[in-house]
């Protein structure tokens, strides 16, 4: 039995990014290169890092296998329909997390 | 020129046999293949490389891709399963196959979940010796060997766990 998609929240900051990424489909090193411009270089993510990560989420059916064909050497990736419901609910847990927050935040700095 | 030298390391000091590996690369000796303990190096003064040693059981050709697109060369590997990579070392910050904790310490507990599958099988092999126990001498002497390999591999055991603590998350 595949797990819910509420069972993997919280993501890492490194899996959330990983999952964004695949919007379209890529290959690791792709990956690794989205994530550094979208987090605007916040997030570096080392090879060992990645593969370890892209082999669980794929083992979990987070992510699956893109068939890609005039490249054999390297292995494409993107959301299964879980891996999308997974990123767009933690997305809206971090959103609400900062909205319900905000006014709060704001007074502590204000003060 | 290569030259060659021999030094054990046991799996859990991998992060010592990077560090020594590095500091014979910036002495010009860099490591080109590994083999039952023994490391050749080649001789290049002018060169300088980061070395990494990674833990996998399931190495395929996009895992060497993948590391090669992201400036990583591929060298050895001892057992099939731990493969030395190099990267030039001119780069301002030192670059690293793990960018996180939780995978470090997830490459530490694979580690040990390896060498416990070993060490049960050793000890699965060792069996024969007890069942079968006349008392010989070469008996003996093999009780002997088997106490140096279990203690060996209790200490491996106990240098995993702390590594493993280490890098847990908190």
């Amino acid at each position: 039995m595949t797990k819910q998609p509420e069972a993997f929240l919280p993501l890492s900051q490194a899996t959330y990014y990983i999952l964004l990424s695949l919007r379209e489909v890529r290959h690791g090193y792709g990956i690794m290169q989205d994530v550094e411009v979208v987090s605007l270089g916040e997030v570096i993510l080392g090879p060992g890092t990645l593969y370890g990560a892209l082999s669980k989420l794929e083992k979990q059916k987070v992510i699956e296998k893109a068939l890609v064909q005039d490249d054999d050497r390297r292995k494409y990736y993107q959301l299964t329909e879980l891996g999308k419901e997974v990123l767009q609910l933690e997305f809206i847990r971090l959103k609400s997390l900062v909205e319900n927050s905000n006014v709060f935040i704001k007074e502590m700095e204000g003060k | 020129m290569t030259v060659k030298k021999f030094k054990l390391f046991l799996a859990p000091d991998v992060e010592k046999e990077e560090q020594w590996l590095n500091e014979m690369s910036r002495q010009g000796l860099h490591l080109i293949k590994y083999q039952y303990f023994m490391y050749v190096f080649e001789e290049d003064p002018g060169k300088s490389y980061v070395y990494q040693i990674d833990f996998r059981q399931d190495a395929k050709k996009d895992y060497f891709q993948l590391y090669e697109d992201a400036g990583w060369e591929y060298m050895t590997n001892a057992l099939s399963s731990f493969y030395y990579f190099r990267t030039n070392a001119t780069k301002s910050t030192i670059p690293k196959l793990y960018s996180d904790k939780e995978s470090i310490h997830d490459s530490y507990r694979r580690m040990f979940g390896f060498y416990w599958l070993i060490f049960i099988l050793f000890l699965v092999s060792q069996v024969g010796v007890f069942i079968t126990w006349k008392g010989y001498l070469l008996q003996y002497m093999m009780v002997v060997v088997d106490i140096v390999i279990v203690a060996l591999y209790l200490y491996m055991f106990y240098a995993f766990n702390k590594r493993i603590n280490f890098y847990r998350r908190r």
